[in-house]
């Protein structure tokens, strides 16, 4: 915990300013004045029960949505006014639940294919980062050409992960994503995104009801049930 | 490029997909191909065909439309004296048949009313000034001339006039048991008589065939003066050439000077510079010395052969006895001039010596619609109409392509029609199918906008290579399936026009028949009023012979029965049974006007339905 001290200090990078999120207008609230801050190079997690909106502070802080009241600030600036596929694309690499891999594509394919959205510029052939990325990932390079559904669970998690760094964002957001994996798989997941944060000064957010994953990250936000009384 | 390139990779990536699409598509564009390039080849045809053609164009009286409404006027009064109409009908013979019917139209008023509707020379001439786009006129007038004792007419079968007056007689004994038909058809052929110094062409010029009504069958010659060169280039009974001597000239100097054709000088042993004698052919006592200044030969048959058994000796080519106007008009026998004929009765009545058959000539078609334009506005009444055999036999002759490319756009229409919705169709499916690639486009921060001009490029990739595959299949097929679809219309086309004739041609038959077939006959008084011209004038002329008036009877048994589709017709009309359909840049360049339209139709529906897509709602439903 002394990292955290040393970190603290840092400026957060994603903030949450009292948001508030309904689906429809005038509807029930999924989350209610929600203020927390990320930083730089700390994992965080994103705990509590089914339907506390875990999911969709996800999607706020991916810019999937914007919420109804309050406001997302990424670098101090409001989410809702700035381009959000370009936020999306750049700044931001969004690990979903259910992978949202192409499975039409091989796994190389997949991952340039962030690349190429982003618009970013590469000083290298993105087949050979992407390969670099699979190595990160722990998946071997010859995967690079395999299709996503001749994959098991863990390894399109790894695929995620890997498309979600590939343009280099500086907050990585991840939906469950242990969810469905031993513990195994889940421990070595878990060291990337440590590495990610404290190696390269990555924002991870994880969403988790896991409380191993909780107990792995820098720090926890506990969503409290929002149908408590 | 992101966009091209992720398209290009989802083309190659989803072939049976995009190869169905461009199959449908390469069909469709075939389909429109071939539709395209016959309605080109259709309107070009129609444009250029007359484009550098000289025109001809006669005005003649609606002369059925003035008889119809006249016998609808008179019908009420048919109890008018036989003896009228034997008067009317002005030649001895054909009293006998007339004086059998029983109830008759009005004759006389119909023939008055009539006769005054008679274009002159100078009322011609009056139009021809009256608009700018006449090219040249020129005219040419024929009077009839009877035989002298040394100087006979061609005749190539002595029987007709025994064969004939036999069927005349028959004719007259048979209109006893059915009066009404006999009076139906005397009274057409009548109310044409009195009509008969029309222009000879305007029997045909309503049936397409300016030439097809011969002027004068009755005399033993027809005295044919032309106006010009080129109404002698024109000449009724087709193109000649002289074998001898020259053509006449046309001012006065050459009055009296007359070519004729080598049949005839050959029969009367006449060459060059001989002098012939002949007799007006409605008063024996006046005779005319003509000289002969050239021998001709008909080199082209004439256009308007009344077909195999021309008995009718006057309307025989070989006895066609061309001048100048000018000699007409010397002799007393031009358009202008009339001629007091007595019958056997004692009754006199009064025609134009010659027919007058005057024509326009324009060097293109605008100028022929141009002078239409203009002579109406030049006080032509509602009465006469122009008519242009060159531009009426090239409108029939394009029916069938001008069906064609009825077809051609109406399957062009239903080919798009069902091609958009197809392809909206496919594309709607496809869009849907691939919602979950939208959702995690859009998720990983590509806008919308991109993914939707990524589905619309791979369409049009797909699209175009359709294209071009059915481009190159219709233009490879245009021609061959085009002239088949032509080749279908032009049977069906003849097949009606032959079932039309062998219908007319029943009902046309003449009085010598008409006691074989009663029942038909009362309908050709309606049916063929004009078409029948040919026995009408016959019977109109001022003939006193008997032998004419035998000729007469079976002239119109002749232009009954063998050439009652030639007649009908004015001229077999050869239709255009060709079209060159073939692909060129323009249709390539509509083709693919076409094909975008398809495309960006089809693929508006796409960007609709990935504009409506929330990356969030498309996840979340998918986890």
């Amino acid at each position: 915990m002394t990292e955290t001290t040393a970190t603290t200090a840092a400026k957060p990078i994603l903030e949450l300013d009292n948001v508030s999120y309904s689906y429809t207008k005038g509807g029930k609230k999924v989350l209610k004045n929600i203020t927390h801050a990320f930083r730089t190079g700390e994992v965080h997690s994103i705990t509590g029960p089914s339907g506390a909106g875990k999911t969709t502070m996800l999607s706020l802080i991916s810019g999937l949505a914007n919420p109804t009241e309050g406001k997302v600030l990424y670098n101090g600036k409001d989410l809702a006014k700035q381009d959000r596929y370009d936020y999306r694309s750049h700044d931001i690499g969004v690990i979903f639940q259910s992978f949202n891999l192409l499975p039409q594509l091989t796994v190389a394919e997949n991952i340039m294919l962030s690349m190429d959205a982003s618009g970013k510029k590469f000083d290298k052939p993105k087949k050979e980062l992407a390969v670099g990325l699979l190595e990160q990932v722990h998946l071997p390079a010859e995967y690079a050409n395999e299709r996503i559904l001749h994959l098991s669970g863990g390894e399109q998690q790894r695929v995620a992960i890997a498309r979600a760094l590939s343009y280099g964002p500086s907050v990585i957001v991840a939906d469950e994503p242990t969810g469905n994996l031993d513990m195994g798989t889940q421990e070595d997941i878990m060291s990337i995104f440590r590495t990610l944060a404290h190696e390269q000064g990555v924002c991870v957010i994880i969403v988790t009801h896991s409380p191993e994953v909780a107990a792995a990250s820098d720090e926890v936000f506990e969503l409290a049930p929002l149908r408590r009384r | 490029m992101f966009v091209v390139k992720n398209a290009w990779r989802n083309v190659i990536r989803n072939k049976g997909r995009n190869i169905l699409i461009a199959i449908i598509v390469a069909i469709i564009a075939a389909a429109a191909t071939i539709g395209l390039a016959i309605r080109q080849a259709a309107v070009t045809a129609r444009e250029t065909g007359l484009e550098n053609t000289t025109i001809t164009a006669q005005i003649s009286f609606d002369r059925s439309k003035a008889i119809s409404e006249l016998r609808e006027s008179s019908s009420s009064s048919d109890s008018s004296s036989s003896s009228d109409s034997s008067n009317s009908s002005d030649s001895s013979s054909s009293s006998s048949s007339s004086s059998s019917s029983d109830s008759k139209p009005d004759f006389d008023a119909m023939r008055e009313a009539m006769s005054d509707k008679q274009l002159t020379l100078a009322d011609y001439q009056k139009y021809a000034k009256a608009s700018s786009a006449v090219k040249s006129t020129y005219y040419t007038e024929t009077a009839s001339l009877a035989a002298t004792d040394d100087f006979q007419p061609v005749e190539d079968s002595t029987s007709s006039s025994s064969s004939s007056s036999d069927s005349s007689s028959s004719s007259s004994s048979s209109d006893s048991s059915s009066s009404s038909s006999s009076s139906s058809d005397s009274s057409k052929s009548d109310a044409n008589g009195g009509d008969g110094q029309q222009p000879g062409g305007q029997g045909g010029g309503d049936m397409g065939g300016g030439m097809g009504g011969m002027t004068m069958t009755t005399g033993d010659f027809s005295l044919v003066g032309f106006s010009s060169d080129e109404a002698v280039s024109n000449a009724e009974n087709g193109t000649f050439t002289m074998s001898d001597g020259e053509v006449f000239g046309y001012d006065s100097d050459s009055d009296g000077d007359v070519i004729i054709s080598k049949e005839l000088a050959d029969f009367n042993n006449l060459s060059v510079g001989d002098t012939i004698t002949v007799e007006n052919a409605s008063d024996s006592d006046t005779t005319y010395k003509l000289t002969i200044v050239g021998i001709y030969e008909n080199s082209t048959e004439s256009s308007n052969q009344m077909g195999g058994p021309m008995r009718s000796t006057a309307s025989d080519p070989a006895n066609a006895i061309y001048t100048s106007v000018s000699t007409l008009k010397s002799l007393g026998l031009d358009a202008d001039s009339t001629t007091e004929t007595t019958d056997s009765s004692g009754n006199t009545t009064e025609t134009a010596a010659a027919q007058l058959n005057y024509t326009y000539v324009f060097s293109s078609k605008d100028d022929y619609e141009t002078f239409v334009s203009d002579v109406a506005k030049a006080g032509l009444s509602d009465d006469y109409t122009v008519s242009s055999a060159d531009v009426e036999q090239y409108e029939s002759s394009l029916v069938p392509l001008n069906n064609l490319a009825q077809f051609a756009l109406t399957l062009l229409l239903i080919v798009l029609g069902v091609g958009a919705v197809v392809l909206v169709v496919i594309t709607l499916c496809n869009v849907r199918e691939r919602k979950y690639e939208v959702g995690v486009l859009t998720a990983i921060g590509v806008k919308k906008v991109k993914v939707a001009a990524q589905f619309t490029f791979e369409l049009l990739v797909v699209t175009m290579i359709g294209l071009a595959l059915g481009a190159a299949g219709g233009a490879v097929a245009s021609v061959p399936v085009s002239n088949q679809l032509l080749a279908a219309q032009v049977a069906q086309q003849e097949s009606q026009a032959s079932s039309q004739n062998a219908q007319f041609g029943r009902d046309m038959q003449g009085p010598g028949a008409q006691g074989t077939s009663d029942s038909a006959s009362s309908d050709s008084s309606n049916a063929s009023s004009s078409a029948d011209s040919s026995s009408s004038d016959s019977s109109s002329s001022s003939s006193t012979s008997g032998s004419s008036s035998n000729a007469n009877a079976s002239g119109t048994n002749n232009a009954g029965r063998p050439n009652g589709p030639g007649g009908m017709m004015g001229q077999a009309v050869s239709y255009v049974s060709n079209v060159n359909a073939t692909v060129n840049l323009k249709i390539v360049g509509q083709l693919l006007a076409i094909g975008l339209g398809l495309t960006l139709v089809a693929a508006l529906v796409a960007v609709v339905f990935v504009m409506r897509y929330e990356p969030l709602q498309i996840l979340a439903d998918r986890s």
